[in-house]
């Protein structure tokens, strides 16, 4: 079949690449897609939470991991991709293209593989810089692509796995080179001529090249991760965000201005409704000698910043209960926020726990935070922590 | 590994196809396209203009540059490759948000800049200590009378 190859047909000469390497650098974005998939899925499970499972409240700081790790690992997986996809290049070029129909099926699933991959990394990226041009909703599309990525993963490891099998017991600085042509129909390849000395490769070895990304995917790590991990925000030379230099050393997701509540959150006659069996309402002068709560919670945003801060506000559940509410009620907070993410639910732990706070770093509550008036409680995404409230029900 | 093979081919498939059903049925079709342009968009921006120039690349590097000094050239090249991955976005948009969200308030540039600088350097004294070190032993082995 190979001497009816076209003279015009690209041939690859370097010997770097081989399947011994690409099965461990497979092994290792494998391993970060998993991570993503799992820390998405409990992401997801905060918003949409079954009814018999309420979110828990204790650690207080499990969002905060959970997230932190999805959106540090997102980051490192671009380069780690990349590298991936370098490593099998030469793939693309196999010569008959399609060989049979089975694969010609292999060839479409790994097109839908690299694109879902690369299209799922790059707009999770561009949503933590708050780009949102590619011009569709976010959410649902991570979410859902998320199943075809994890799905296509699964299907390409079922394909692969005696090339995954032979790469891994290979030694990386032996094993085949990987070209065009497959290993297992290459005389050249290490395991079908017996043993051959190691291929050389005169520029970088395939270790060299292997510590080489994974010291430039770890310097990424250690200067983006300070968003998240506060004692390395100093060297955050690449963090997306810098959370100390929000106001009340607090970053900032939805500015008021963007939220236009400037007008109705900063009015004299703001009022909290609380709606319930015995409803009643709460202004802004009642508001002070009941915030007498305090708690250290994190706050963290589903794009992956988080960081630790003092509260100081009101007991959500006893609000509730003064309405004719118990603790296993189930509570919508809701914004004077017109339109977006203006409301939320609080159930279970989370509503024993919940502050209705005024005050963040022992400051009132600047505009831009929710001025009056915000919940936060522990373990939970920034968004749902509404902020500029104007109601409280008792939804059941 | 043939059991273990069915059954991964299968649970691929069924989630494969769990995703694109949940995308075919709750995303509009305005944003569907969209998304296909961009699948499309990357595989062809990855496997036809970033792939080849890797190459490009890496075919001139060969034969330019000695294998000596090209092992350190590569290793440099990947790192700073690696971060400028990262970098480029945020260097672009950079101060497209309001001050308090304290996002993309960094001079990503010069951070680059200076991280590239940290690499040429350290790869330089490494690659200055190979060659010191090469000197020596072929001056030690001239002594010796090899």
């Amino acid at each position: 079949m190979l001497q009816h190859r076209p003279r015009w047909w690209p041939s690859f000469t370097s010997t770097l690449r081989s399947t011994a390497m690409t099965a461990r650098i497979g092994r290792l974005l494998g391993i970060a897609i998993g991570v993503l998939f799992l820390t998405g899925l409990l992401s997801h499970y905060q918003y949409e939470p079954w009814r018999w499972l309420p979110v828990p409240a204790r650690p207080v700081w499990g969002y905060r991991l959970t997230q932190g790790i999805h959106v540090a690992t997102g980051i490192a997986t671009i380069p780690l991709l990349l590298i991936k996809l370098w490593s099998v290049y030469p793939n693309l070029f196999r010569f008959p293209p399609l060989r049979s129909i089975r694969h010609a099926l292999e060839r479409i699933s790994i097109a839908i593989l690299v694109s879902a991959a690369l299209v799922q990394v790059a707009t999770g990226f561009l949503n933590v810089l708050n780009w949102y041009g590619f011009g569709w909703f976010f959410v649902p599309v991570h979410r859902f692509l998320g199943y075809v990525l994890v799905g296509s993963v699964l299907l390409h490891i079922g394909v692969k796995l005696p090339d995954i099998v032979y790469g891994l017991r290979a030694r990386v600085s032996e094993a085949d080179v990987l070209t065009e042509i497959p290993w297992n129909e290459n005389p050249a390849s290490h395991s079908n001529a017996g043993t051959l000395a190691d291929p050389p490769t005169p520029g970088i070895s395939r270790r060299g090249l292997l510590a080489a990304a994974g010291t430039g995917i770890g310097v990424v790590v250690i200067t983006t991760v300070g968003q998240t991990v506060t004692p390395l925000a100093p060297v955050g030379l690449l963090a997306p965000r810098e959370c100390s230099r929000g106001p009340q050393r607090v970053p900032v997701n939805r500015t008021a201005e963007q939220a236009e509540v400037g007008t109705s959150a900063m009015s004299a006659n703001w009022t909290l409704q609380v709606v319930g069996p015995k409803p009643y309402a709460l202004t802004l002068a009642d508001l002070e000698p009941r915030a007498v709560h305090q708690a250290r919670f994190p706050i963290n945003c589903v794009e992956g910043w988080s960081v630790g801060a003092q509260w100081r506000g009101l007991s959500l559940l006893e609000i509730v209960k003064q309405a004719g509410g118990t603790a296993e009620s189930r509570i919508q907070v809701v914004s004077l926020e017109p339109v977006g993410y203006n409301h939320s639910f609080v159930v279970g732990p989370q509503l024993g726990a919940a502050l209705l706070a005024t005050h963040l770093n022992g400051e009132r509550l600047d505009l831009d935070h929710g001025y009056p008036l915000r919940l936060i409680a522990p373990n939970r995404p920034g968004v749902l922590n509404t902020k500029w409230l104007s109601r409280i029900e008792i939804v059941s | 590994m043939k059991a273990w093979r069915i059954i991964l081919v299968l649970a691929g498939l069924l989630l494969l196809a769990f995703g694109v059903f949940r995308l075919l049925t709750e995303i509009p079709t305005g944003s569907l396209i969209k998304l296909g342009i961009w699948l499309l968009a990357a595989l062809i921006i990855h496997d036809i203009l970033i792939s080849p120039a890797v190459v490009g690349v890496s075919w001139t590097l060969r034969r330019t540059v000695p294998d000596r000094g090209r092992r350190y050239l590569q290793w440099a090249l990947i790192m700073i490759a690696v971060l400028t991955v990262i970098a480029l976005p945020m260097i672009v948009l950079r101060g497209s948000q309001p001050p308090v969200k304290a996002l993309l308030l960094r001079d990503y540039a010069a951070n680059l800049a200076l991280l590239i600088g940290l690499i040429a350097l350290v790869t330089l004294l490494i690659y200055g200590v190979r060659v010191a070190r090469d000197r020596h032993r072929h001056t030690a082995s001239v002594d010796r009378g090899e």
